[in-house]
Order: structure tokens, then C-alpha cells, then sequence
């Protein structure tokens, strides 16, 4: 703690010594370096264990843009999360075979997750997986279905069998599941690179001059912003800028008459339900320690209508925003913010939500700031599938 | 002051002093805190030492009472946010009045407050410690 202070001390004169760079003082100096290091490393997947896998990565990654498992063999993972799109799709609501309520999420940086889509349904990878493969508005498959497509293409199989050292049995949800677990495994590969941003943070951790005034000043001031005034840091934790959890923030849940989506009070309900929880057969971690959050997790009066906190990184691609895709721009996210209707805020929402009432030029700031976070790399195209020795590439 | 209120004021020093006297850690056991009530000493650690955001973590807990309550229950709260956890904790007795508390998750950095509700027949007994997580 001492060094990190004398450290801090050192290194507060020379941000505010070059003639580039915004003034931060040593404690905003600590509150940036949170958001690093980055890259983060991947751990392995406790409750799967082909993550890592190089045979269920391959399995995965074919599967992640194979139709056939779908009811009319038109829809994959990838008509959702387009590569080309930062792996998403552009629209305001998700359209598989039919339309949905929700924004298709980014799957970049998924692994580093601990609770899995808009209401934390999941709490794995591998058992999000499976639900847009059954729901009859995404793909619409059967357990029967994904299974007869790995168990009857010669190459799938071969890939099953070098990753879970079993050729694909006559048991269809357990294929399914390990199906699930091989796309978990490739989508875990999936994983954002530098951002303007990190180059900045690292510069300011080793007190490079130089560097840090390669940062734009809109972006330095709209960084600032972000964790002072905006408080955004609180929830946007972080390296990932997520803290993981869900919040309200005064986005209507309501979907037309008689219908709401309950956000995470449904979420819970659904993961509780769900035999393919961290607390079933179908988890690998005999020690239990990844189904602790499973274990644990509580549903309260405040959990109706709250949504997962996105992560930040390559925000500036994934429009438009929000659980329902109902703001189209990241100027319209920091309005919202700015703008805040507190009406719209549950009573028992938390207090720290308020109007920010940012002027022209803080928004304009913060925008740039949220663009400062785009890896250049991050709707690259992915290369081809792995060769497994034994299986036909 | 009056005599008399000197007179209770010196009694109930005595008898939190005593229950502190007797309420010591055992060794390897090195306390994140401690609180005091008039009839209360506990002392807390988190497994592990360090608590970081959006990570799972325990707490065990030693209470020295006069009269050892029949449950302990343990909580965290957000005063300034006006907000708890996600998560609930659940607490095992250990014996000669210890307890540990699995599952706590702080998901926002900020300054959070534990909560022990001490159970005893008739009554509930909270004594509260605030914890900065950055």
C-alpha cells in the first residue's frame, strides 16, 4: 500500500505537467488504473470441462455457424452475433425464427462473465448455450436435433470424440449439452484486444509522458467525467467496465399491453427452475465452488425490472443499446443519463442515480470517451476452425 | 452527570470490558474488526483478508456475550445507495461461539456495512461495521 501510494504521489505531476493531457489527481490516478489491466487471462471453466479444449473449440466454432441445428436449418449462432458487427446484429430487438424483446448482447469477452444473458437466466456459458438452440423464436431445435446433427456428420463426430473421449451417445440431452459446452469453449476464445484506452492506463501505471498524450483530450476530459461526476465507474467496473450484476435504471420493461419483461426478478425464476443450473447433474465441478453465486443468489422486490450491466468495451459498435435496444446512439445513452426521469426509477430504486445534467460539451467528452474503448480488431473476421489431429479439417 | 448515571455508566464499561477481556481471538485468527455493545464483543475476519469487488468471500465471526444468542445472522448493506447484496449469506455455527458466513458478494465498490443480527429469545440484537471496498 505504501509503494502504491508513493507512486501515485510520483505520478500525479506529470499527468498534469504535460501540456496534452487533462489533470487528474492521485486519486482519480488510482480510480482509472482500475480499469486494467487488459487483457485479463481466461480461467477454465470449472463446470465444463472441455473448456480450453482444442477439440471443442473446433466443435464449437463449427457449430456456432451451422444452421442445421435450427427447426428449418436457417438460423446459427452467428445470424445473431455477427462477427462483422462486433457479434451482434444492428438491431433494436433480436429476430431469429421469430421476434424477440431483447437486444442480442455482444458475445466478446462472455467468458469473463458470471451470470449469463440480459436477466442472468444462466449462470454458464455452456447452459446459456442451449436456450437460443431450444427457443422456438431462435432456432427452435430439439435436444434431438442438435444431437442427430453431431452424431451424423462425420467431422462433428470426430471432433466430440478427440473432446470428450466418447463418441457422441444415444442420449440426446447429453449431447445437446455437450454440444452446449463445446460452443461455450469456442465462444470463451472470443475475446476483445487493446483498446486507445488501455494504451492510455498503462501509460499512466508507468508514468510515460509521451504516451499518455497520444490519448485525446475529449476522451481524457470524458474519462474524468466517467469517474467522477458520472459515478459511471460504480457499476461499469473495472477491466471488463461491468460489475456483473443487475440495476434498474429507469429503461420502461413494459412490452405492450398486459406484457412486462421482469428483468432479473424473472431471471432468478428461471435459473432456479433450470436443470441445467451450476446446482445439477450436468455441471463438471465436483468441488461445487462454481455454483456458489447459484447458491446464494436472492431475489428481492428490487430485482423486478433490473438488467445485466453490459460491459463497456467496444460499446461504440454494439448499437443500439439498452436490454430492449430502445436508445440508438451512445449520445442518446448519455442523454438518458444526463437526463435522467427519476419517475421512471422504482421508489426503491438506489439512490445513486440521478440526473447527471452534463453540458454539451461533457457529453460530447464522454462520447469519446466510450469510443476510446473500441478495439480496431474487434469485427475482424474469425480464422478458420482448428485442425484436431485424427479429424478432417 | 448524576452519581447514579457515573454509577451505570462505570457498570456498563465494566461489563463490556469483561466481555472483551474474554473475547480473544484465538491464534492464527487475526480480526478484520471488532464491535462492542454493552453486553456484546464480536470479532469479525473475511476469507479472504481482502475483499475485491464482484468476488464471493466469507466472513467468520466470534461473539462473547452474556447471553450467547440462539442464531446469528449476517448481512451487508449500501447505506449510501440505499441497497444490499444480491447475494444471501448463510451462516454455520462453529461451536463455542463461532460462526462462518458463506456467500457474501459486494458488486459495487463503495463504502459497505456489515450486518450482525444476534437472535436471542424476545429480542434481536444488530451491531453494524462499516468496510471501504475499492
Amino acid at each position: 500500500m505504501r509503494r502504491a501510494a508513493i507512486l501515485l504521489a510520483a505520478l500525479a505531476p506529470l499527468v498534469t505537467a504535460a501540456a496534452e493531457t487533462v489533470e487528474l489527481d492521485p486519486v482519480e490516478i488510482r480510480l482509472v488504473l482500475r480499469h486494467g489491466p487488459w487483457p485479463q487471462p481466461l480461467l477454465r471453466d470449472p463446470s465444463n470441462r472441455v473448456s480450453g479444449d482444442a477439440g471443442a473449440i473446433a466443435l464449437g466454432q463449427r457449430l456456432f455457424f451451422d444452421a442445421r441445428p435450427s427447426a428449418n436449418g436457417t438460423v446459427a449462432c452467428a445470424t445473431c452475433h455477427v462477427p462483422a458487427r462486433a457479434w451482434t446484429d444492428g438491431r433494436a430487438q433480436a429476430a431469429g425464427l421469430g421476434p424477440l424483446d431483447r437486444n442480442t448482447p455482444t458475445v466478446l469477452d462472455a467468458g469473463l462473465g458470471r451470470w449469463f444473458g440480459w436477466d442472468g437466466a444462466a449462470d454458464s456459458l455452456w447452459a446459456f448455450a442451449v436456450k437460443p438452440m431450444l427457443h422456438p423464436a431462435e432456432m427452435g431445435g430439439s435436444a434431438h436435433g442438435v444431437a442427430a446433427v453431431v452424431r451424423g456428420d462425420p467431422r462433428y463426430a470426430c471432433l466430440y470424440e478427440a473432446a470428450f473421449r466418447a463418441p457422441p451417445g444415444a442420449d440426446d440431452e447429453r449431447v445437446l449439452v455437450d454440444a452446449a459446452k463445446a460452443l461455450a469453449a469456442y465462444v470463451e476464445t472470443i475475446r476483445s484486444g487493446r483498446t486507445p484506452f488501455d494504451e492510455f492506463r498503462d501509460a499512466l501505471a508507468r508514468g510515460d509522458r509521451a504516451a499518455l498524450a497520444r490519448y485525446p483530450l475529449a476522451a481524457q476530459r470524458g474519462l474524468k467525467t466517467f469517474v467522477g461526476k458520472g459515478a459511471c465507474r460504480v457499476c461499469h467496473f473495472g477491466p471488463g467496465f461491468t460489475n456483473g450484476e443487475f440495476h434498474e435504471i429507469g429503461i420502461p420493461f413494459t412490452l405492450g399491453p398486459g406484457r412486462v419483461d421482469a428483468g432479473r426478478h424473472e431471471g432468478i425464476k428461471r435459473l432456479r427452475s433450470d436443470p441445467l443450473n451450476l446446482l445439477g447433474r450436468f455441471s463438471d465441478d465436483a468441488s461445487g465452488a462454481a455454483a456458489t453465486q447459484t447458491r446464494h443468489v436472492e431475489s428481492t422486490h428490487a430485482s423486478f425490472g433490473q438488467f445485466k450491466t453490459p460491459s463497456l468495451r467496444n460499446v461504440a459498435l454494439t448499437a443500439p443499446y439498452m436490454h430492449n435496444g430502445r436508445l440508438a446512439t451512445l449520445r442518446d445513452v448519455v442523454r438518458h443519463y444526463s437526463e435522467l426521469d427519476m419517475d421512471r426509477v422504482h421508489a426503491d430504486g438506489e439512490s445513486l442515480l440521478r440526473p447527471l445534467k452534463l453540458s454539451e460539451r461533457e457529453t460530447d467528452d464522454l462520447v469519446a470517451f466510450l469510443e476510446s474503448l473500441t478495439d480496431p480488431r474487434a469485427s475482424d473476421p474469425p480464422g478458420p476452425p482448428a485442425t484436431v489431429a485424427g479429424c478432417a479439417s | 452527570m448524576s452519581l447514579r448515571a457515573i454509577a451505570g455508566l462505570a457498570a456498563a464499561l465494566s461489563v463490556a470490558s469483561a466481555a472483551a477481556n474474554t473475547c480473544a481471538a484465538p491464534a492464527g485468527f487475526a480480526p478484520a474488526g471488532r464491535i462492542e455493545s454493552r453486553d456484546t464483543v464480536l470479532v469479525y475476519r473475511t476469507v479472504p483478508p481482502r475483499i475485491e469487488v464482484g468476488k464471493h468471500f466469507a466472513v467468520d465471526a466470534i461473539v462473547c456475550a452474556k447471553a450467547a444468542p440462539s442464531a446469528l445472522r449476517v448481512d451487508a448493506q449500501m447505506p449510501a445507495h440505499r441497497h444490499g447484496m444480491n447475494y444471501r449469506a448463510r451462516v454455520a455455527p462453529q461451536g463455542d461461539g463461532r460462526y462462518r458466513a458463506d456467500g457474501l458478494l459486494f458488486h459495487m465498490p463503495g463504502k459497505w456495512q456489515f450486518v450482525f443480527d444476534l437472535e436471542r429469545p424476545g429480542s434481536t440484537e444488530r451491531l453494524t461495521a462499516d468496510v471501504l471496498v475499492e
